[in-house]
């Protein structure tokens, strides 16, 4: 080797060395425990992430030193294992996969390290560290048909979907089953754009909705915030989706809407991993639990609000709104008479009830 | 730059030393952005050094993400030597995926001897065709290679995104859109625990078979006559249209193989978000390389590490992933921004 | 087909074809010059992030439209310094510019995520509605996107300027011995690329979609590029173009919204089709419509 060369990589070994040396000065404390959560998308989406960060955050403040590691922005592919592993590097010793398209690489941590408690939102997987949990959404969207039917003066309600999943069109059928139940002549038109998050398709959707005379548009989406906009703008009311701080979004035109409440439920989980004491299980939680209502727009009367909350209250209670018969939008008969559809069935939708327009294959 | 017929090691050395200059002067001007930006970047190169050498999963992930570039870095390079520009990588890579996955929907009861030949054989060919379309229409004289794969990488995740929203949608669960999983007899098999597949092996046998050709073969002999002039080549009797289209159905072939094994080994079925840019990434790779076996070796080596310090940036410092293709950039600028060659350049 | 179908695609695709068309007319201006930039994606990026962040620091969508700009020159700039001063290989440095601003864009957006902004304001210059739809109800730039393709059009047909750029894209060393320096009119057209770039990316975080999210161009960057040939190199063609593609986005939603049965995967696919079958119906009939250096670097005579 020439001398540059040698001494060029004499530098670069220091300069290695060094980096490597400098990196355990950086270490902390030992906190009672480690949790890491992935998110698809942003936390400052007024929408699904929101509503996970705020419940971690409860979480956080319910255990003094809880150390909180967390990543935006993870696909839902096999990248987040990779980023799911580094934060077990890091020790974390429980964690949120808090996303649908996060379950099978979570499985798979899962298995390898036993040792590590998984929960996963919105799945069906489970093991002796694998636990899952999510909104009991569908019969929660009947009150907000109900909101939206009482409250539409042109009939048509307007719900724009991100990907058209079993529990996404069950969403949208409670929605139209509460609407007519108040409105009779209430239909509800559908747009799939195709993927949880592509803003620009969001707010064409949300226009289009509007063009074909929707005056009440809600949505499933990660983020409520594109369509609630454009809603807005256009003068158009909206009922959110998601997270409770989507209000802010729309002033004047606001609802209501649907939230989550995660962090009870996460601050047990922590505190039973930490315990020793987790027990893997299928938790679905509607109204009261892991669901509230957002608090009423100031355009809705009085009377509305009192039959939305007492249709809430029904709902809390245990009404289930798919309870036969129930015919889809092409006339078939699809929940007969005499049977209902239990929360296990719900992600099996694959039709729209009557008064839906819209394709769902 | 490089004497021909230079000592291996001497060429080797001469290199490195360039991309230690290189790398520092881009690690500089990155760290310096990120320390305005208020976070600690020696924090995270230090986690990843170790992450990437002190642990057997932190360096079996970057063999993970290596193994993709590898194949996109040669579909890039192939065609390359004999002055085709193939920016499709990543159509190619998704269409080999698509045709594998048909593979497996049909073949699904058969035994993995069966199965994983066969659905090599299909990601290859998957790949070979959607880079062959292109191939036919530059030899035809018809359209530019360069703006028909590129085009084309719109289509193929479109027509792969088609199917796994419709024909085939996985029906348990009957909810997300994704292609039924893959049984266990077509899932590439894994080494020790870790997530590196024989998808590598593949990669490498390409990458061996590449520098075989070029190097030790009349057809890379051929082919380099091409590459310095095509009109010239095919006055002397080569085949060069031939030559074309094999070379490119070759190249696709090989992304595609890198779309199977991504489908088949990491995620286990056919998904819409199969590729987070690996034929760009493999395109700047070849380029990055001079398109030499050893080099696209070496620079994949780079980028899958960058991709590492990718994730520790966001774990631990809080950056958003996409923050270290600035890294990558900046690499790439400053080996642009070298010495400008003579003559005209493409 | 109902009426308001047709008015909503109409209105939509004037919106969401906005950002496309001034891409579309930066990058014709370079590839008039002779240089193809790969990265236009980025510097769409570059310009909606930095948009969105000027206008949330600020409250004024018009600095944060200046800021984008501004932002989206200083960017395409250090990609002429590459490919003009440095003689580096266009698609390779386009390539890593796109890497730039995907990263550079989400370092530049992060604080910003979530953060409401007012937004271009609409102004009602003409305020008719049709069906209760507001026709003709726009931002400035919408407004100024039409005129902006016309006066490139005169600027690179009716100028000497012009002249001077589509000779240098033809051929460089005609162009040297008319008189010209080459790189110096490559420089000022790849200002012009960037300028209107970063306003494209703009107008999608700061009126079409009010938000900024990492990658939220979704690959409009490319559609430009695919649009540039499509139109011919010509800006008034890629007027039809932007519309066209603008068009077959918002067709499938309001389609949906009306009821059809209408794909969304094979509806996306029609705009880069149509490319396709446009090229090889030009190659077949052995037009060559593109500027004859284009991608090559100049080197000099000496």
């Amino acid at each position: 080797m020439t001398r540059k060369e040698l001494l060029l990589t004499a530098m670069l070994a220091a300069l290695v060395a060094l980096i490597a040396a400098a990196s355990p000065l950086l270490a902390q404390q030992k906190p009672p425990l480690t949790v890491g959560a992935i998110f698809v998308g942003s936390v400052n989406d007024y929408g699904y992430n929101r509503s996970m960060k705020d419940g971690l955050d409860e979480m956080q403040r319910g255990i003094p030193g809880l150390k909180l590691l967390e990543a935006e922005n993870v696909p839902e592919t096999a990248e987040s294992e990779r980023v799911m592993e580094g934060m077990i590097q890091q020790g974390a010793k429980l964690i949120f996969a808090t996303s649908f398209g996060h379950q099978q690489f979570a499985f798979n941590l899962a298995k390898t390290h036993p040792d590590v408690y998984f929960e996963h939102a919105g799945g069906w997987m489970m093991s002796h560290n694998f636990g899952n949990f999510f909104g009991a959404t569908q019969a929660a969207w009947y009150p907000m048909g109900v909101a939206a039917g009482k409250m539409t003066k042109s009939n048509t309600l307007g719900f724009v979907v991100g990907v058209p999943i079993g529990y996404a069109l069950g969403n949208v059928n409670a929605f139209e089953m509460g609407a007519r139940s108040v409105n009779p002549k209430a239909v509800t038109r559908v747009v799939v754009t195709g993927g949880w998050s592509d803003k620009a398709k969001e707010a064409a959707a949300a226009g289009a909705l509007i063009d074909q005379g929707a005056d009440v548009v809600t949505m499933h989406v990660d983020s409520p915030a594109t369509i609630i906009q454009t809603a807005e703008n256009r003068g158009v009311s909206s009922i959110g989706f998601q997270s409770l701080t989507a209000a802010q979004l729309a002033p004047k035109h606001w609802i209501t809407g649907l939230g989550f409440t995660w962090g009870p439920f996460m601050t047990g989980i922590a505190k039973s991993v930490i315990a020793g004491t987790f027990k893997p299980a299928f938790v679905r939680e509607g109204l009261g639990q892991m669901m509230a209502i957002a608090p009423f727009g100031p355009g809705v009367p009085a009377d509305v609000r009192a039959l939305v909350n007492a249709s809430a209250d029904k709902v809390e209670k245990g009404f289930n709104p798919f309870t036969g018969p129930v015919t889809d939008n092409a006339g078939v008969v699809r929940i007969a008479a005499g049977q209902s559809w239990g929360g296990d069935k719900m992600g099996n939708f694959d039709w729209y009830v009557e008064g839906v327009i819209g394709k769902a294959k | 730059m490089l004497r021909e017929g230079a000592p291996f090691w001497r060429a080797l050395s001469q290199r490195g030393t360039a991309f230690a200059v290189v790398a520092l002067v881009s690690l500089g001007a990155f760290s310096a952005l990120l320390l305005a930006a208020g976070k600690n970047p020696f924090a995270a190169y230090g986690d990843t050094i170790l992450y990437i050498f002190g642990n057997a999963y932190g360096f079996s992930e970057l063999l993970v993400r290596m193994t993709p570039l590898i194949f996109t870095a040669l579909a890039a390079a192939l065609p390359a030597r004999i002055g085709l520009i193939n920016v499709g990588g990543e159509g190619q890579l998704y269409m080999g995926a698509w045709l594998a996955t048909a593979g497996e929907l049909a073949l699904q009861n058969h035994a993995a001897i069966v199965l994983l030949p066969a659905l090599t054989v299909l990601g290859f060919v998957g790949g070979g065709l959607w880079a062959l379309l292109p191939a036919i229409l530059r030899a035809l004289r018809l359209v530019n290679e360069t703006i028909s794969t590129l085009l084309l990488n719109y289509i193929a995740p479109l027509i792969v995104s088609y199917f796994i929203f419709g024909p085939w949608r996985s029906p348990e669960s009957s909810s997300y859109p994704e292609s039924p999983a893959f049984v266990d007899a077509a899932r590439l098999p894994t080494f020790l625990h870790s997530r590196v597949h024989a998808g590598l092996i593949y990669a490498l046998v390409c990458l061996g078979l590449y520098w075989l050709t070029l190097n030790r073969t009349h057809y890379g002999l051929e082919m380099r006559a091409i590459g310095g002039n095509a009109e010239a080549a095919r006055r002397l009797g080569i085949p060069v249209t031939r030559y074309m289209l094999a070379i490119m159905f070759v190249a696709g072939g090989i992304a595609g193989l890198a779309g199977m094994a991504e489908a088949s080994a990491i995620q286990g079925r056919l998904v819409a978000e199969l590729s987070p840019g690996y034929g760009y990434a493999g395109f700047l790779v070849a380029w990055l390389a001079g398109t030499d076996a050893a080099g696209i070796l070496a620079a994949s080596f780079l980028f899958a590490g960058l991709g590492s310090v990718g994730d520790m940036l966001q774990i631990t410092q809080g950056l958003p992933y996409a923050a270290i293709n600035i890294l990558m950039a900046g690499i790439l600028f400053v080996v642009l921004g070298r010495r400008p060659v003579r003559g005209a350049t493409r | 087909m109902n009426s308001a179908l047709f008015v909503g695609v109409a209105t939509s695709s004037i919106a969401s074809g906005t950002s496309l068309l001034y891409a579309t007319i930066g990058e014709i201006v370079g590839e008039r010059a002779g240089v193809v930039n790969l990265g236009l994606e980025g510097i769409m990026l570059i310009g909606a992030a930095t948009g969105f962040a000027a206008t949330a620091l600020t409250g004024d969508a018009y600095l944060g439209l200046a800021a984008a700009a501004v932002a989206g020159t200083a960017v395409n700039l250090v990609f002429a310094y590459l490919v003009v001063g440095r003689n580096a290989n266009q698609l390779a440095t386009g390539l890593a510019l796109m890497f730039f601003g995907l990263g550079l864009s989400a370092l530049i957006g992060r604080p910003f995520i979530g953060t409401l902004i007012a937004g271009l304001p609409k102004l009602h210059l003409f305020g008719h509605t049709i069906m209760g739809n507001p026709i003709l109800d726009y931002d400035v730039v919408v407004y100024l996107a039409v005129p902006t393709a016309v006066l490139v059009w005169w600027l690179l047909f009716r100028t000497r300027w012009g002249l001077n750029l589509r000779a240098v894209g033809e051929s460089p060393v005609a162009a040297v011995a008319a008189g010209v320096h080459p790189g110096r009119i490559q420089y000022q057209a790849l200002c012009l690329a960037g300028l209107l770039g970063g306003i494209a990316g703009a107008h999608l975080s700061l009126a079409v979609t009010l938000t900024w999210a990492e990658g939220m161009t979704a690959g409009r960057g490319f559609i430009a590029i695919a649009l540039v040939i499509f139109a011919k190199w010509n800006p008034l063609w890629a007027i039809a173009g932007a519309l066209l593609f603008g068009g077959a986005e918002s067709l499938q939603l309001e389609l949906q919204a009306a009821g059809a049965d209408v794909s969304p995967f094979v509806m996306n696919m029609v705009p880069y089709l149509l490319t396709l079958a446009v090229l090889i119906a030009w190659g077949w009939r052995r037009q060559a419509a593109a500027p004859a250096a284009l991608g090559r670097n100049f080197v000099g005579v000496e």
